[in-house]
């Protein structure tokens, strides 16, 4: 029973593996990826590691993947036309690096045989939450802990760039409402032809930045 | 021998389970008709059957009867699988639920639990398996070819990948007070007190931080800006007809019954009936039979007021759902579990 799950599910990871790359449209690509992900899950589970397995779901299926799939959905990425590869040397360095890694695999595999476990050990609690919060916050606290300052630093690293450049106000936000004039008419130093945007909030402030004070009297002239 | 009769039992249990969910759905929505017809001073559907008791299957008629009508430059493949893909993330988190205490069937010593699966990590699962739902609203933007679609599908994903971080973080507070992700044990924790300590007791900013994290991962009013029908026809199902439609539709009702389910079950006690252990023996087969009613009783609740709020609120606009979602909502989450831990590190006994 458990081998034939092991076989489906294995399958499965290796069949959308193979659909991830051969794929020319990246969307199906990605929702292969997908199905690779949920079948290493399922494949957790049945090594009794249901917290991995969960985990694997929420952080890859359900929210890198999202984000991807978005990317190229917004992007609306082309099918990829099948024709001559542009880098050549890729092919056989492709080659050579597939031959290491079935190589090692290879090696795990003769090395498990060699020093095969005894399997009537006692059923242990390692992949259950409990035993992996404790190890998580009193043995492997200091790895934990500069895991979580080096995500930080990504979070932190990704805004700064988004945010670098432009004369958009941090707060900057296209918001219904708002007025978005170039440069050239708010600034009298700027260029005549920079039409780089400046942002604000209300007609007034679009008209104080523009000099004309009695800009509401004007618009009940009309 | 025993794995067999297992595998039977557990296949029964998902039958008479999914098919007692879908009821309950489909009455939903007549339930949402008629007391939208109430709030707005209208009768509602009425006609078919009793008080208009047999609507949902008239309607389930239609959509089958209905033309399918597929858009010529759809993404075929994506465009089939999308509500699948919508309904099945939906039904799939049914199973870790646990609907009542376990029962022994009256006049045999045989006992059952009333929840189809019971594993160690159950609320993660339930995330895990929501965030997966997602793919069938922006697959389904996507395939079908029409920029109102689309735009639904995208308002969507960034409306729900933002609510997932608040909607993660208000659960934190119960994880932490039960110190478990067992869905089954955090209600035998609350089942103290006869049956009153409910965990909105020691966690109510939690609970409200949630309930509104919910309503928006499931789209519905006020937060149902990947339909807007004003600005998007009707969002990502724009091009769905007859059946796929209906799976969609069947998908949101399905989704506002889990999330329901799970604020019951986290913080208000699951199938526990204030002092209904002073009444009857825990363990009996009424005793069961009460809880479990009491546990769908809960729901229901919950349900009137996703309908109640339907018919009373106006719809967001989009850049006030996201500052919502991330100045407001979130840092309210962080503070949930602040307080939390805080009570919970002054009083180690609660």
């Amino acid at each position: 029973m458990l081998a034939l799950l092991f076989i489906l599910f294995a399958g499965l990871a290796i069949g959308c593996g193979l659909a991830v790359v051969a794929q020319r449209n990246p969307l199906y690509s990605a929702i292969s990826l997908i199905g690779v992900f949920i079948s290493l899950a399922c494949l957790y589970v049945m090594l009794a590691a249901p917290f991995i397995a969960a985990v694997q779901v929420i952080v890859y299926a359900g929210a890198i993947m999202v984000l991807v799939v978005f990317v190229i959905m917004l992007l609306n990425v082309e099918q990829e036309e099948r024709g001559r590869p542009r880098l050549k040397f890729l092919v056989p360095t492709a080659v050579a690096l597939s031959a290491i890694l079935i190589a090692e695999v290879a090696f795990i595999l003769v090395s498990v045989q060699e020093f095969r476990v005894n399997p009537t050990s006692p059923p242990s609690n390692v992949g259950l939450t409990h035993s992996i919060g404790t190890q998580l916050f009193t043995r492997y606290l200091l790895p934990f802990e500069i895991t979580s300052i080096l995500l930080l630093m990504a979070i932190v690293g990704a805004m700064t760039l988004a945010r670098r450049g432009g004369l958009l106000s941090p707060n900057a936000r296209v918001v219904p409402g708002a007025q978005v004039l170039p440069l050239s008419m708010v600034d009298p130093n700027a260029e005549p032809d920079d039409l780089r945007p400046v942002e604000a909030d209300s007609s007034d402030e679009a008209a104080r930045t523009l000099g004309i004070t009695d800009f509401r009297n004007q618009s009940k002239r009309d | 021998m025993e794995t067999a009769i297992d595998i039977v039992l557990k296949l029964v249990a998902i039958t008479v389970a999914f098919t007692v969910v879908l009821l309950i759905v489909a009455y939903t929505v007549l339930a949402e008709r008629r007391v939208l017809g109430l709030i707005q001073g209208r009768l509602g559907p009425n006609r078919v059957g009793y008080g208009g008791m047999l609507q949902p299957f008239a309607d389930l008629l239609k959509f089958i009867l209905k033309e399918d009508i597929v858009p010529d430059k759809s993404t075929r493949f994506i465009y089939f699988l999308a509500p699948v893909i919508a309904t099945m993330a939906a039904l799939m988190t049914m199973i870790v639920y646990p609907f009542g205490p376990e029962i022994t069937i009256p006049f045999t010593s045989i006992t059952i639990p009333l929840t189809i699966a019971r594993f160690d990590v159950g609320l993660l699962y339930v995330l895990g398996i929501t965030s997966i739902g997602v793919y069938g609203i922006m697959l389904a933007g996507w395939s079908s070819n029409n920029k109102y679609s689309l735009m639904g599908g995208l308002r969507s994903s960034a409306q729900m990948i933002s609510y997932e971080l608040a909607l993660g973080l208000s659960l934190i507070g119960v994880i932490v007070l039960a110190g478990t992700l067992d869905l089954g044990q955090i209600v035998e924790n609350q089942s103290a007190w006869h049956g009153t300590r409910w965990y909105i007791l020691f966690n109510p900013l939690g609970f409200v931080v949630y309930l509104i994290a919910a309503i928006a991962e499931t789209n519905r009013v006020p937060f149902d800006l990947p339909e807007a029908e004003t600005e998007l026809v009707a969002g990502f199902h724009t091009e769905y007809s007859a059946m796929k439609f209906a799976l969609f539709f069947m998908a949101e009702y399905i989704n506002m019954f889990t999330v329901s389910m799970l604020a019951t079950t986290l913080f208000f006690g699951g199938w526990n009936v204030p002092f209904l252990d002073l009444i009857f023996a825990r363990g009996t087969f009424i005793f069961g039979l009460i809880s479990a009613l009491g546990f769908i009783f809960k729901v229901c609740v919950f349900l009137f007021i996703y309908i109640w709020l339907r018919g009373t609120l106006p719809r967001f606009r989009f850049d006030q759902l996201m500052n919502f979602g991330w100045k407001i909502l979130l840092p309210l989450a962080l503070l949930s579990i602040f307080i939390t831990a805080t009570l919970i590190y002054a009083f180690p006994n609660l």
